[in-house]
Parts: structure tokens; sequence; C-alpha cells
């Protein structure tokens, strides 16, 4: 067998052995799909919306398709300010508000949601405008069968599990390599190695290829799992959705490996690691939306790669949106790629005491 | 100061001895091994006997210490050649120099003739390696992290060489244990086999007993005379005077940086030219201790409370004296016994201290160091 192949084989090997990386690269996202998708899909989803304004063709074809589709609860009674009043207390996900003039001359509407209510504020907005675009026209031009989105319900499944995907690339990555390669340089493992004609570079890309290896299977598996046990409706294309995960997979193994160039010994890589993850997974719109964030904080999250991978993810499988929303989160995802592997080649140490 | 003149005599005199001593060693391989070594198994370059490493005044310093000042060897091919030092004096960084795993800040290297700085690939793939971490890999087997190492070579997957292998260091039912379930001493041995694969001219082995029970290292010494058996050439370190004395065909004493005595153990005693000590319990009537200083060989000798106690140079001449004389005295002898010098002797008439080697905590085992201190490099 080529060496590569086999120094990738044993990599993957030794990952399917390892219980821990097992636990926090599978379990623990997993545990976390059953808890929160457990909580959260309950009560069965439907996105409650105000209509309001004066009559048009395009309100009364909004709220035909709006009442056709199970993903939405409309409310038509109320005037502007009850329903508004009514989103402010939490009873509406989102208000639209319908302009004078009609359709025709482009005057928009507009939607109104809460921002403190969470990532389903942001969902309900995404669901909204989809329906207002397909009903725009509201003659045979674009039928509105053909919106995709329009007649399809967006569960908490659907909003959630690609944030778990993202925590559990980061996860494998970040901590998983770091801690690995500095476990490898403290036991002399790196040294060994280097004594063989098999090149460090072909050590390094070998356990980043089977890294990426091991990424798909378990995207797949916590998918399959959602899928299994919650309300899921994947709506992007599989090939764009496998880059995404292998793009972001490759940004965090890049941190993690910066990070072992970095750390000392394998506690100190962990520290970092966690001191890296624990905050991005929260900044991030993992569980809940960023939106509503202090504005001095927003600046930090937006620099975030974790956000950018989530992003790609929810925009590609939550939305079926294709490369064009999602390009500029691939550039900044393979930015901290490149990013990280300078940091790392430019401070790789071959041992872990320096003389 | 006189100690690198020393020293560089006792290696040209070692050269010598060994000429000599290679006829024993292949005589001794066929007696205890029932195989005869062939020059072909070594290398086609370089034959039993002739020079495989040569390093010349190699020098390495670590920030403000010193760790190998001005070291100059041979090694021959075919031979068990031993760095013994206690720890600090620099054995290691040595060996890591010819590993390649270090670049010396002066000097040069060549190992069959490649140049250690210009040849590194050729060098890595003749050469085999053993750290003093046992560095293996987790969550692998036996079997399959020698498979694995074999590929690193382009080595085939070779049944029959893996399990050899496995044989040869005494693992052959640990086939397929991983690294976590092996013992200390067995992952130590897990490690020489991997640094075997290759098949290399020179096998590096690095404190290849530390921290083994005295049962273990003793199966690691057959494992390393069955290597160069095998037609490998075997450089190991070590703090052991014991295993220096009895493993190795020449030995290179390491002290602060420097060699400061290069020869076969044998020939290093001898040319300590020390006497032998004997000692006795006398009961006697007439207790005549001028007679037992006129004894044959005697250079010194005390008495009291009837414990004898004689430096001889001829140990021989000197015990039959002292049974004759007590024969003819009626003196009653018992528990007549002999210390013949060592190698700890060796080092205390070179450096002026005592080894202190058989500590394994290295930090307690680092020595006193009257003129420089040294950093211990574990690890490394």
């Amino acid at each position: 067998m080529p060496p590569f192949l086999s120094m990738t084989k044993a990599n993957l090997l030794m990952t399917v052995r390892n219980r821990t990386a097992l636990f926090w690269n599978l379990v623990f996202p997993a545990i976390f799909i059953l808890i929160f998708g457990t909580i959260f899909s309950s009560d069965q989803v439907a996105i409650d919306v105000g209509i309001v304004g004066p009559e048009s063709a395009w309100k009364a074809e909004t709220i035909a398709v709006m009442e056709e589709s199970e993903a939405f609860t409309v409310f038509v009674d109320g005037g502007a300010d009850e329903e508004l009043s009514e989103l402010e207390e939490g009873n509406r996900d989102a208000v639209v508000v319908f302009p004078e003039i009609d359709a025709a001359t482009n005057a928009p509407a507009t939607v109104y949601y809460d921002e403190a209510g969470g990532p389903f504020g942001q969902i309900s907005v995404g669901a909204v405008q989809q329906v207002l675009a397909g009903t725009a026209l509201g003659d045979q031009q674009v039928p509105i069968e053909t919106v995709a989105v329009s007649g399809t319900d967006f569960s908490y499944m659907d909003f959630f599990l690609p944030g778990i995907i993202a925590m559990s690339l980061m996860n494998s990555g970040v901590i998983g390599l770091s801690t690995a390669f500095v476990s490898y340089r403290e036991r002399g493992i790196l040294r060994r190695i280097r004594v063989t004609p098999f090149p460090l570079t072909s050590f390094i890309s070998s356990r980043i290829v089977s890294q990426l290896i091991v990424a798909v299977p378990q995207s797949l598996i916590l998918i399959g799992l959602a899928s299994l046990f919650f309300d899921l409706h994947i709506r992007g294309d599989p090939l764009l959705i496998g880059v995404v995960i292998v793009v972001g997979a490759l940004a965090f193994l890049a941190i993690g490996f910066a990070l072992s160039s970095v750390a000392r010994n394998v506690e100190s890589a962990a520290s970092y690691a966690n001191l890296i993850t624990f905050p991005m997974l929260f900044l991030s719109g993992v569980f809940f939306s960023i939106d509503n964030a202090p504005a001095w904080l927003q600046p930090i999250t937006r620099v975030l790669p974790l956000r950018f991978l989530v992003d790609a993810l929810r925009e590609t499988m939550t939305r079926g949106n294709g490369l064009d929303a999602i390009w500029m989160d691939l550039v900044v995802l393979l930015g901290t790629f490149a990013v990280g592997l300078t940091i790392a080649v430019r401070f790789f140490k071959w041992e872990s005491r320096p003389r | 100061m006189s100690i690198h003149r020393t020293s560089l005599r006792i290696e040209r005199l070692g050269r010598l001895t060994y000429l000599a001593g290679g006829v024993i060693l292949l005589h001794g391989d066929s007696k205890t091994r029932g195989t005869t070594t062939s020059g072909s198994q070594v290398s086609p370059n370089v034959a039993i006997g002739e020079p495989l490493i040569v390093a010349d005044s190699l020098r390495k310093r670590y920030e403000s210490t010193v760790a190998v000042d001005g070291v100059d060897l041979t090694v021959y091919a075919g031979e068990i050649f031993g760095i013994l030092g206690p720890n600090g004096a620099g054995k290691t960084t040595t060996l890591e120099m010819m590993e390649g795993l270090r670049e010396p800040d002066d000097g040069t290297i060549t190992i069959a003739g490649f140049d250690t700085r210009t040849n590194t690939r050729a060098i890595q793939q003749i050469i085999g390696v053993q750290l003093q971490s046992t560095a293996l890999f987790d969550y692998l087997t036996a079997i399959e992290l020698l498979r694995l190492f074999g590929h690193l070579y382009r080595i085939p997957d070779a049944q029959n060489t893996t399990d050899r292998l496995l044989q040869m260091v005494g693992l052959e039912d640990k086939r397929d244990s991983t690294v976590s379930q092996l013992s200390g001493g067995q992952q130590q041995r897990l490690s020489v086999a991997l640094g075997l694969v290759n098949s290399p001219v020179v096998a590096f082995l690095d404190e290849p007993t530390t921290g083994l029970d005295p049962g273990a290292r003793r199966t690691m010494w057959d494992t390393i005379r069955g290597i160069r058996d095998a037609g490998t050439t075997v450089v190991l370190t070590t703090h052991y005077m014991e295993e220096a004395e009895t493993l190795c065909d020449r030995v290179a004493i390491m002290d602060s940086g420097r060699i400061i005595a290069l020869d076969t153990p044998e020939s290093l005693v001898l040319a300590l030219d020390a006497a032998t000590t004997i000692q006795a319990t006398v009961v006697a009537e007439q207790f005549d201790a001028r007679a037992i200083e006129q004894l044959s060989g005697v250079v010194a000798s005390s008495a009291s409370e009837g414990n004898i106690k004689i430096q001889s140079t001829d140990a021989q001449a000197t015990i039959v004296g002292l049974l004759d004389l007590s024969n003819r005295s009626g003196w009653q002898l018992s528990q007549l016994r002999t210390r013949v010098p060592t190698l700890e002797d060796v080092f205390l008439s070179q450096t002026g201290r005592t080894f202190q080697p058989d500590n394994d905590d290295e930090d307690e085992a680092a020595p006193r160091k009257p003129r420089r201190s040294f950093r211990r490099s574990r690890g490394s």
C-alpha cells in the first residue's frame, strides 16, 4: 500500500476506535439534537402571520397561499396597530403590512417580525418573504405553484440541524485535531515520523484528508438521526451541501492545526480550543439568533468562522438556496483555512520542549 | 585539557583492539546463536568490520549549555556500539545528530558514506530508530503498526517479515493487541521492532532498557544481540554499567558532552591497570600482616578485626599464595571474595566522580556536575 494511503487508513482506524473523539463528534451533537428537538418540536410549528393593509390582488393571493399551506396560520381581521401589538406580545411570528397602492407599482410590503423571537422569527420572515415573492405579480407570469418554499413548512429541526452539524465539524476540527497533534508531539510520534522517509507534509495532509472523510458520514449520521426522530426537510442541492461541509471542515481543521502549533501541551491545547469554540458556539446563531445581540457585539459575531458555516449550511439545507447565496461564506471559510494553515506552518514544532 | 588527548589515543587503540575483537564476536555468534553473520547482509557498501558511521568533532549547544563538546567516534559494521554515561552527558544528543533529528552546530557525520546533512532521505531509508519515548500511535494493534511503518518505507505487505519481527521481540502472541493493552516493556520492544521494519543497516536504540525490570532487560539484551546477529549494526545509549559491559562490543563513555574513554569493555578495564580487590575473613592465633604484604602481586593490604583487604595486580598468584600461607600458618580463611574493576572504576578514574546509574528518576539521577551544568535531555 502506498505510504499516504496506509497512513490515511491508519488515521481512520484510530478515529473510529477513539471513543472520546467519537463522543465529541457524534454522541454529543446527537444528544443536542434529541434534547432540543424534543423540547421545541413538541408544539406543532406553524408560522402565525398577521396580514393587514388595503385589499389588493397581491394581498388576496398571499392570504390564499398561506391559508392553503399548513406552515402558516393567517390572521386577517386586525388593524395594523392591533396586529403589531400582538407581535410584540409574541402572538404573531410576523406581520405583513401591504402597501396602499396596487402591487404593480412596485410599492413594497413591509414584514414585521419580533427580533427577540429567536430563530423562529428569522425563519418566519424567510418563509413569508418567499410567499410574497411568489405572489407579487399574482398573474400567469409567476404561477404560485412554482415557488419552491411556499408550500413547505419549516420545522424547528430544519433550523437547528445545520447549526449542530456546524458545531460537530468545529469540534472535531478545533478540539480533535489540535489535541491529537499536540499529543503526537508530546509523545515523540512526530519525531518518530521524522526519521522515516515519510514527509511531514504527507503526514499532516493525510490526517486532514482522513478527518474530511470522517466529516461526511458524521454529518450524514446527524442528518439521519434528525430525520428519523423529527420533522426534517432538506431542500438544497446535496452536492452543494457536501461542498459546504468539506469547506467548513477544512477551515476548522486549519484552526485546530494552528492551535497545535501554538500550544505547549495537550492541556493548554484543550483549553485554547475550548476558549475558541465555546464563545463561537453561542455567538454564531447555532442555538438562537444573534440578530438581537447588542450592537457592540455584532461586529464580533460577523468575524466568527462558525457563523459563516452556520449561515452557509442554513442557506443551502434549510432554504434551498444555491451557490449565489453562500459564495461569500465559502470565501471566508477558505480564507480561514489559509490563515490557519499559515500560522500552523509558521509556528510548527517537532518536539514539545524547545531547547 | 588532557582528557581530550586521552580520548583520541584510546580511540586509535580501540580500532586496533576491535579488529581482534571482531574475530571473537563472530566466534561468539556461531556459538550462542547458531547463525553466521555474513557481510552481504549488512550493506553492499559496508562489510563487517569496516567503518559504518564516522562522526567528526561534533558540537551541539542548546542556548546556554553545551550538550556535545567535540565528539569523534567511528562505529564499525556488525558491532553493538554503546554510548554510556550519566544523564545529561550528551548521549541522546549525539545519537539524535546521527539519526538526523538534530543538526550539529559543528562537525560532520557520515553513515555508509552518506552525509547526514545533505543525504537525509538516503539515510532515512537505511537507518532504524527507537526513541526514548516509545512514540506509538494508540488504537492500533502491533501488527497494524508494523504494516503501517513498513508502508512508510514502501515495503510491501510481506506477512513473514512482520511476523518474524514480532517473534524477534517476543510479541508474537500480542499480534492483535492494541498499544494500550501492552505493558511498558512490551511497548518498548514493539518500538524496537518498528525500528527494524526497513531491515536497516544500523539501528539506533536510545536507552532501550530504561524503565524495564531486570527480567525484561535481559530479554531486551537477547533481542538486541539477535538484531546484531541478523546483520544490523546497533548503536545504543545506556546509563547502565552492566548493560554496557555485557551487551556492547565497544563502549564510548561520555561525560559532560565529551567522550572520556572508548574501547571494548574489557580493554577499558584492562587499560585502567587497576588492582583486583581480594577480601577475606581470617581466624588466626598468630596473624602476620607483613606475610600478606609479601605475597606476589600485592600492591597494598590492610587488616582489622580479622578482616583482610588486599589490592592485587595478579589476583590468581595472590590467592594461591594466600591459601598456601593460611595452610602453613594454621589460619582459618572464610568468605574469600574478589571484586574485579568495572567500567564504574573507569568512569571514576576519568572523572574523579562516581557514576550513579540504576536510577530511573531522571532528575535525581542527574549527577552533580562540578565543571558545567547540563539540562537533562529527556524525550529528545
